[in-house]
């Protein structure tokens, strides 16, 4: 790969519309959390072959997301959507759930994998696991600090992905925690989980969707970009799943900018503008603790570690 | 007949469980199970207890079942090795990286694949037994369909968690914790604890169990005193279906219990197994529910004190 491969998650073609994809080079498309999320491209296959069709005339690429936690049950539609998103074209299947590994892998490898951040790779071995099954890239575990993932990439031989900013997947389930009714009968579904609902409690703040657990606070990599290109890192993903277009489109163009500006080298700086962005699309703060081996929530760096608003 | 496996969190612990009719009991290699250290146990109480395993004709089993850093892979073989050594052949593994390398290291170990792999299909399980998994622990939600379709396809056997209280997110998947809080306690084998991550050092701060608000786009309040659901799967009456469809391995955790209620459990569990084999067409649960609510009610006192002592720690003072 020349220069580097900016990502974006998009579940929708309600989170497609209004959002520039300009400064991204590959968009993600679908949940993993819910399959009854509206529109979500990794359960309505008919629209794949459209919108892959979209971002590849626009010189994108083209991933599709499986749910991450795929009961039996589940797992006819996972055939079918590995099958559908193969035949629309896309550049690669992004894959939680190792029995859909399995799935995939039985099917022939119509179509690359990648791993992504609840398959739970935290070692070279594992990768190497998933390479050997078919994978070519994967996204360590949200705990996986930065050296871990430098040792990890080299070792297994597999490209990594970064999450270089977005809300951290915290934990998945498969029970819709914003509904009181079952899903099937329960109105507040879909709707539910479109709003911002954020849990506190005593010093923390997380961001839940349902059946997701995030970060309250955005992971920022923007002033550590040049030790990621020194690191020998060259997939990045901005999380856009459950934001606003405007978030997706401003966080884009700022990493577009940031990450371009780290490759070329020299004197590097987190401009006014950028912190700006990131700042006021982070109203619980940042942070990016896992990628320096502490927790998750807290902030290392010396430029926006100010935009931490709560305790 | 299936087997009942129980916790060994200390050796007093692994004799009690023996000595009240577990068939197998698991420990955890200091720094590599999932649980904190005092729960945990070093390789000489490890070999005293693998002895006392085998002086009873029966199994122990060593989990290292926590997600290391690919620099500590070399711990991993050596401890391993050295277990082996000892006599040891049973181990409970969640990566599937280091399966295969202890599989193709020494192909007479025995290996069972963790609750930490989340083991949620026919496929899951079909995955973890080419890493070389000859037992999978069931995703403690798991239907009783896919347990069935496990037994009948997998060709691997299956391992079913009673009375465990389950996680608000699926068990393996979750960094709640370690998100709040982690440190790093390196051991003088050169082991990282990663305290404050279950998956990786065993510690689990639960913060899920602590009290919530959810809050609105604009911090409007929309709900206090928000539960995050936590409950238990299994209970004692699912044993005889659990029984009847060939489930392998009944486990009943409980390292951070204390020694005496940890021995009642086992003796429990021991009599209601071998009465529902004995008389299948004949056993009721009645009887034995009233035993069964005195022991959960001591055992939800000490999980109750547990949880409180975590949640405290966990918090930046």
């Amino acid at each position: 790969m020349h220069g580097f491969e900016l990502i974006v998650s998009v579940a929708s073609p309600r989170e497609l519309e209004g959002t520039d994809l300009s400064p991204y080079d590959a968009v993600c498309l679908g949940s993993p959390y819910c399959r009854r999320v509206e529109g979500n491209y990794a359960e309505e296959l008919d629209l794949l072959p459209g919108v892959v069709s979209l971002l590849h005339a626009a010189g994108k690429r083209a991933y599709v997301t499986t749910p991450a936690v795929p009961r039996e049950a589940d797992l006819p539609h996972v055939a079918r959507l590995a099958d559908a998103a193969s035949d629309a074209g896309a550049d690669a299947l992004e894959i939680h759930n190792m029995g859909v590994l399995r799935i995939v892998r039985e099917k022939g490898r119509r179509v690359a994998v990648h791993m992504g951040a609840y398959a739970n790779v935290y070692t070279h071995l594992a990768a190497g696991v998933m390479r050997d099954a078919g994978a070519v890239r994967v996204r360590p575990n949200a705990e996986v600090s930065l050296e871990e993932m430098a040792i990890l990439a080299r070792e297994a031989g597999v490209e990594v992905e970064v999450l270089v900013h977005g809300k951290i997947p915290l934990g998945v389930t498969d029970r819709c925690f914003l509904l009181t009714e079952p899903e099937e009968s329960d109105p507040k579904c879909p709707s539910a989980c479109r709003e911002v609902h954020w849990l506190t409690s005593r010093q923390w703040v997380l961001k839940t969707v349902g059946k997701g657990v995030l970060s309250g606070r955005d992971m920022c990599l923007l002033e550590h970009l040049p030790r990621l290109v020194a690191d020998g890192f060259r997939v990045f993903r901005v999380e856009g799943l459950y934001e606003t277009a405007e978030y997706r489109s401003e966080i884009g163009a700022v990493y577009r900018k940031a990450l371009s500006r780290a490759f070329a080298g020299g004197e590097f700086a987190v401009e006014d503008r950028w912190a700006d962005a990131a700042r006021r699309h982070a109203p619980r703060g940042l942070c990016n603790g896992y990628s320096f081996g502490t927790a998750g929530r807290t902030y290392v760096g010396t430029v926006l570690q100010d935009a931490n608003p709560e305790v | 007949m299936a087997e009942l496996l129980a916790s060994g969190g200390s050796m007093e612990m692994v004799r009690a469980a023996f000595d009240n009719g577990a068939d197998a009991v698991y420990v955890g290699a200091t720094g590599w199970s999932r649980r904190r250290a005092q729960y945990e146990m070093d390789d000489d109480a490890i070999s005293e207890a693998a002895r006392y395993a085998r002086s009873a004709g029966r199994i122990l089993r060593v989990a290292f079942n926590t997600l290391p850093a690919s620099s500590e892979v070399p711990l991993f073989l050596a401890r391993t090795d050295a277990l082996r050594d000892a006599g040891v052949r049973d181990f409970i593994l969640t990566d599937p990286g280091l399966m295969m390398a202890l599989k193709n290291r020494h192909p007479d170990t025995i290996l069972h694949a963790s609750v930490g792999c989340t083991i949620i299909n026919v496929q899951d399980a079909l995955f973890y037994k080419e890493a070389g998994a000859s037992q999978v622990v069931a995703e403690c939600r798991m239907g009783k369909a896919t347990m069935r379709r496990i037994k009948a396809e997998a060709g691997v056997g299956l391992e079913v968690l009673v009375h465990a209280t389950t996680c608000y997110t699926l068990l393996g998947r979750c960094t709640m914790s370690s998100y709040t809080k982690q440190g790093h306690h390196v051991d003088e084998r050169g082991k990282d604890h990663f305290p404050g991550s279950p998956n990786r050092g065993g510690l689990c701060y639960r913060i899920c169990l602590s009290d919530w608000d959810q809050v609105g786009a604009s911090g409007e309040l929309e709900a206090s005193g928000v539960v995050l659901p936590n409950r238990a799967y299994f209970l004692a009456d699912d044993i005889p279906d659990l029984i009847d469809l060939g489930v392998d391995t009944i486990k009943i955790q409980g390292r951070e219990y204390s020694v005496p209620l940890v021995g009642r459990m086992v003796r429990f569990y021991r009599d209601l197994i071998d009465a529902c084999v004995r008389d299948r067409a004949g056993f009721r649960m009645d009887p034995w529910r009233e035993r069964m609510a005195r022991i959960v009610a001591d055992r939800d006192v000490e999980r109750r004190e547990k949880t409180a002592g975590l949640i405290s720690e966990s918090l930046d003072r």
